[in-house]
């Protein structure tokens, strides 16, 4: 086991070495024209295109290119972020633990629902139950993302005046600029409790629920539907039958026996969707005003900011290679016959 | 009981949220675009200037609404010489910076001279070194490339050391290189904020000497400490910026602390989405929001039981558009001028300048629907391409606007007739996105091609890129530009759009040299009136000339919750609103009511 976490492990560079060659060679699809046009947003500037081209070196070829910029990252410079006026490093020390923390408080409702819904539906198989989680599935399947920000946005928070958006009220966000307030993790939620400030704690808690439930709405539908199927198909299977035969209690044999195997399946799914939630939920990021790293690599993408969006395709790359090392591992604690050698 | 709890859980989640209103002394502004940089010598963009004109000062500024009446701030008073080429300033003498250090004459020449040296392409430095260095405004290491001798950098430094003196600790000194009536006003820009030196150079900033000056010509200031810390004497110091939010508070050591600002926090808050912007502003949870167009402040703004719309016809801004007319198109490989030649299939290169054509062009362009399909019937027309505001602007020249007749009379006398029997065809692009070309696009297609069946205009969508490259390549006939103000001189527009050497105008092969007499006059002498004068005449000018026109203005708008006023409100206006300002009105002058 040991040994297969190792060699895993030892893949990840190759993989981020080769991510990072794509994104330039991507790049260099695109004209340097085209790459110098996207620094270009006034007309005061529209004579720079060929200044521009020069001071970052927009004309030069892949390997030149490349080398330009792997030299600084080999010297732990990952470069300057034209988005976020800052160093790289600077910007993801900050968004990585937001988006995190929005990604795991909606990751978690959103697999227990999962998993609860998906189970009911089975063992209701066809039934009323079945019938209504189902169409609730394909409702919350069909709506658009921001639709269903937008629905929040404008009604509870606007309507009602619930919740905020944003990652903290303003006056905390005074409070904590010009108190001694440690950000250890860069999670409010527990830097409130690590700071003895569970108004903190609280506060980032209910500017969570927002945006946690909207991915929520739209994400568990996904979870439920795999775990429905899957357990279905465990439920199926001749082990059921034997344990039922033997006399099992009904809930011991569906919860302890089958659903522990129907898991697997979930397990697989929602390792990368936890990857891509914290990378990639640019909508809801932008909707609630939670400055995460979605938001930040969709700009990136749009002005061709290379810096960004090479850190930003390289540390996605790192968190789903390590995500799915960690699925690995999830799958013998669920299922102890998988061994790896 | 566990059902008790979640009830307790979800009635608390709610009911400490119920409408927050942003306290008595907190303001919070909601805008998109992010700052660019905080180094006043970096930061060339509204939003940084937003933040720069309350943390920094400058040595003179803008009074009030006007933008041709002055008052001092770290200065008391200042003379210039008569050969108009030296300014002297008397500096205020109990100034403090945010770190304590006091201001004296030293900080004044550190801040000057460090925006010379470094000077960086995309900053405001050029304006400054064209008044007091030269070298066509570009910093050294642009000038001479890689070819400069150490001889050649002696005397560029030289001239940078020598255009700003001290006299004594409140005593500073500016010397031109030439008579330039814009200079004083020059100095009213964020990019000459007065900084601290002490507290600059013991953070690893330019070390004020000659020793370190040329490591840092042309230097992105975005890398360097500056770029998010404050050093300035403004009402309010810099608490935190990271990329996005700015926060700030009020400087206890202030100078003209007697006018306490009654803000004593402002969080000026990045939120790019509208809607969300919207929904804050509903919740009480921002004084002032950025609403991009009209029809979304007409539709969702007003009503709104907590907000306010505030607007006025005066409030036209600091900056000028105009359709251009290319009067050297490239001919080569050039589609947009189809055969080349004045055959009906095409044009010639030099197809504007003829002034019949442009007057034709003039007289087919219609006003009022821009006014009405661009601006929602909310903008002012203009007489010349300058502000209003500004000096010189004369609201008595004639105003072209569409006329068939008058239209088929020129285009009848364009090249001795034979362009109204051969007719023509060209091109006019825009970049896609683009509605304010795209509808001069398409009215002037619309005029023009029911005068004559032989007249055929194509209107083009083009990719930005594709659209620079033209416009860098001189393919484009004719083409929308606008420009925002760097400083409140009206030659900041007037040499740009109408000088045969300006920004806009050289592109376009516009030369006239009567007119490059009267700006070069205008920006050689001091006397305000003497200037309109002169300015006003390039207006008449123009208006017979036709080398551009101006497009309609739209007038401005404000979106505030309903308790925020300022002070040295116009009677009859919650707010003030100075165009030269970023954020239309100071920090300081925020009065919740």
């Amino acid at each position: 086991m040991l040994n297969y976490i190792i060699r895993r492990a030892l893949q990840i560079p190759l993989v981020l070495f080769v991510l990072s060659l794509i994104i330039v060679g991507l790049m260099q699809l695109l004209s340097p024209q085209q790459r110098a046009a996207a620094f270009i947003t006034s007309d005061k500037q529209i004579e720079h295109l060929d200044q521009i081209i020069e001071k970052y070196h927009l004309d030069e070829g892949f390997i030149v290119q490349y080398k330009l910029w792997a030299k600084e990252v080999l010297h732990g410079n990952l470069g300057f972020s034209r988005i976020s006026k800052e160093p790289v490093t600077a910007t993801v020390r900050k968004k990585l633990p937001a988006s995190t923390e929005l990604a795991l408080s909606a990751f978690i409702p959103i697999v227990l629902m999962g998993i609860w819904l998906g189970t009911l539906a089975a063992t209701h198989r066809d039934g009323l139950l079945d019938q209504v989680l189902r169409v609730v599935a394909i409702i919350g399947w069909s709506l658009p993302t921001f639709v269903v920000a937008i629905w929040l946005v404008a009604w509870v928070y606007g309507g009602l005046g619930w919740f905020g958006i944003g990652r903290l009220p303003n006056s905390l966000l005074i409070d904590l600029a010009t108190g001694n307030f440690h950000p250890h993790t860069g999670m409010f939620t527990i830097d409130g409790i690590l700071n003895g400030r569970l108004d903190v704690t609280w506060a980032a808690l209910v500017r969570l629920v927002l945006p946690a439930t909207a991915l929520v709405i739209v994400v568990s539908a996904g979870i439920m539907r795999v775990m429905r199927s899957s357990m279905l198909d465990e439920l199926g299977k001749d082990y059921v039958r034997t344990a039922r035969a033997k006399g099992l209690p009904e809930g011991r044999v569906v919860y302890k026996h089958a659903r522990r195997n129907a898991l697997i399946p979930v397990i697989t799914m929602a390792g990368p969707m936890l990857g891509r939630m914290i990378g990639g939920i640019v909508v809801i990021e932008l909707i609630f005003n939670f400055p995460g790293l979605g938001e930040w690599a969709a700009k990136a993408a749009l002005q061709l900011d290379m810096n960004t969006l090479l850190a930003f395709v390289l540390l996605i790359g790192l968190i789903m290679a390590t995500v799915n090392l960690l699925v690995d591992i999830a799958y013998v604690v669920v299922d102890p016959r998988i061994r790896y050698e | 009981m566990k059902k008790h709890l979640l009830k307790i859980l979800a009635l608390g989640l709610v009911g400490s949220m119920a409408f927050a209103a942003t306290g008595p002394d907190t303001y919070v502004q909601m805008t998109y675009g992010e700052v660019d940089s905080l180094d006043p010598a970096q930061a060339y963009d509204t939003a940084s200037g937003a933040i720069l004109e309350n943390i920094y000062e400058t040595l003179y500024t803008y009074k009030g609404e006007s933008i041709t009446e002055y008052e001092p701030v770290l200065a008391t008073d200042y003379s210039i010489s008569d050969d108009g080429k030296t300014y002297t300033f008397k500096l205020r003498r109990d100034v403090l910076f945010h770190s304590g250090n006091r201001m004296t004459c030293r900080d004044v020449e550190y801040s000057i001279e460090r925006l010379l040296v470094t000077n960086p392409g995309d900053s405001a430095g050029w304006f400054y070194a064209e008044s007091l260095i030269g070298y066509d405004g570009v910093n050294a290491k642009d000038y001479f490339g890689d070819g400069a001798s150490q001889a050649d950098l002696d005397k560029y430094w030289q001239a940078i050391d020598d255009s700003v003196q001290c006299v004594d600790d409140y005593t500073v000194q500016f010397h031109l290189i030439k008579k330039d009536p814009s200079f004083f006003v020059k100095l009213m820009y964020t990019a000459s904020s007065i900084l601290d030196s002490k507290y600059a150079i013991e953070n690893g900033e330019w070390s004020g000497t000659k020793a370190d000056w040329y490591d840092w010509a042309g230097k992105d200031l975005r890398e360097g400490f500056l770029h998010n810390h404050d050093a300035g004497t403004g009402a309010f110091k810099l608490v935190k910026w990271a990329g996005k939010d700015v926060i700030a508070e009020r400087f206890i050591g202030y100078w003209d602390y007697a006018n306490k600002p009654q803000m004593k926090t402002v969080i000026i808050k990045v939120v790019d989405e509208q809607a969300t912007r919207i929904q804050a502003l509903k919740a009480g949870d921002a004084d002032r929001i950025t609403v991009n167009d009209r029809a979304t402040l007409e539709t969702q703004i007003r009503g709104m039981a907590n907000a306010k719309v505030l607007e006025s016809d005066k409030w036209l801004g600091a900056a000028a558009s105009a359709v251009f007319f290319n009067q050297k198109i490239a001919a080569q490989d050039n589609p947009m001028i189809g055969s080349g030649q004045l055959d009906g299939n095409g044009i010639p290169a030099d197809f504007f300048t003829d002034v019949n054509v442009r007057k034709a062009f003039a007289y087919s362009f219609d006003q009022d629907a821009i006014i009405q399909d661009v601006y929602l019937g909310k903008a002012v027309p203009l007489t010349m391409a300058l502000p209003p505001s500004f000096l010189g602007y004369d609201p008595n020249i004639p105003i072209y606007n569409v006329d068939p007749d008058k239209a088929e009379e020129y285009f009848k006398k364009a090249y001795g007739g034979k362009l109204w029997e051969t007719g023509f065809t060209m091109t006019i692009a825009y970049n896609s996105g683009n509605t304010t070309r795209q509808t001069v696009a398409e009215i002037l297609k619309q005029n023009i091609e029911a005068l004559n069946p032989k007249f055929k205009i194509n209107v083009k969508a083009m990719p930005w890129p594709q659209f620079l490259a033209a416009y860098k390549n001189g393919q484009l006939p004719a083409l929308v530009l606008g420009w925002g103000a760097d400083y409140a001189d009206p030659d900041n527009f007037i040499y740009v759009f109408y000088h045969s050497n300006g920004y806009f105008a050289k592109k376009v092969g516009y030369a006239n040299p009567e007119m490059d007499k009267l700006i070069e006059e205008a920006r050689s002498i001091t006397d305000p009136a003497k200037r309109a004068a002169l300015y006003s005449k390039v207006g008449r000018l123009a208006y017979e000339d036709v080398p551009v026109l101006p497009l309609p203005r739209p007038t401005g708008w404000m979106v505030l919750a309903k308790n925020v006023y300022t002070k040295g409100a116009p009677a009859g206006m919650d707010v003030y609103n100075n165009p030269m300002r970023s954020g239309s009105f100071l920090w300081k002058d925020i009065i919740k009511k």
